[in-house]
């Protein structure tokens, strides 16, 4: 008996993609869940990303910013164990409602199609502990670079 | 803290300097993000820095830096303009990454293509060699007043 399955499982491929990724990182922004079929990220509220003084409402930003990236990890959980490089080609954010001072946002990350040279994504954020009421919704596409050891970028 | 219309009629008249408009917002200081004034004419700057990079191996930058920057430029562009300026809130942005953005300077330029009293939509270019080639450009509507 052979054990084929990789030495390293989603989660850990999207963490080290996480901390390849320096804005991503000073942004605070955490993987909170990685299957095949979607990522879960998270974006802690902290005072220097806040885009309204008067509200003290996180910017959309860096909400784009954190869906941006938990888009490519959908694609990276749909590529598994392969990692690619995938630029963004294209991404539409809906900003739905202000997320509340203070409370971390959390988004859903979904590649629903992938081809050889295009990858579609949807994903949709919230305010932690309040998932039935979205705050923005996206809708993205990427290129697949089919770049040889790619994956030592973030795999090793 | 000055208040918001008193910031920018003095922006206006040339009393104050756009930057301390600008760095009102956390998350624009958090970029880095700089205004060159030329008459008129408003150019916004998101200078190199660690911070703004994605791909470390490139090094590129992290699309999601340039468009928060492309959308804070379009937030300012928009205040400037408005008689009762209040922060207008983002409804939509949506971005075409064109070129790649390299471990360098970006510009960007904003022009208002229809402002209505409540909403405005905006068109914003970003390049860095030079304007006539754009590494993104974005449209957004932002909703300028609740109650107009």
């Amino acid at each position: 008996m052979t054990d084929s399955s990789p030495p390293f499982t989603r989660l850990d491929v999207c963490n080290r993609f996480l901390e390849s990724v320096r804005h991503s990182v000073v942004l605070g922004m955490e993987v909170v869940s990685a299957e095949e079929t979607a990522v879960r990220t998270r974006l802690p509220w902290r005072e220097d990303l806040v885009g309204n003084p008067e509200t003290g409402v996180m910017h959309g930003g860096a909400i784009f910013a954190m869906m941006d990236h938990a888009g490519g990890m959908s694609i990276t959980c749909r590529t598994f164990p392969v990692f690619e490089i995938t630029p963004t080609i294209d991404f539409r954010v809906d900003h739905l409602r202000g997320p509340a001072k203070g409370a971390a946002v959390v988004c859903e990350a979904s590649c629903y199609r992938l081809t050889p040279h295009v990858a579609f994504v949807r994903i949709t954020s919230w305010e932690e502990g309040n998932e039935d009421a979205p705050i923005a919704t996206g809708l993205a596409t990427y290129t697949r670079l089919k770049i040889d050891k790619a994956g030592q970028v973030v795999g090793q | 803290m000055k208040a918001l219309k008193t910031l920018i009629d003095e922006c206006r008249s040339g009393a104050t300097d756009y930057q301390e408009l600008v760095d009102r917002v956390p998350y624009a200081r958090f970029l880095g993000i700089q205004v060159v004034a030329q008459g008129d004419e408003l150019t916004f700057v998101l200078p190199k820095n660690d911070n703004v990079i994605g791909n470390p191996t490139l090094p590129a930058l992290h699309g999601g830096a340039v468009a928060g920057f492309m959308e804070q430029a379009a937030i300012i562009f928009i205040l400037l303009q408005m008689g009762e300026p209040r922060v207008p809130k983002t409804i939509d942005f949506t971005i075409d990454y064109l070129r790649a953005g390299h471990f360098r300077d970006t510009y960007a330029e904003c022009r208002i293509t229809r402002q209505g009293r409540r909403i405005a939509n905006v068109h914003i270019s970003a390049w860095q060699k030079n304007r006539q080639e754009p590494i993104t450009i974005a449209r957004a509507h932002f909703l300028l007043s609740e109650d107009a």
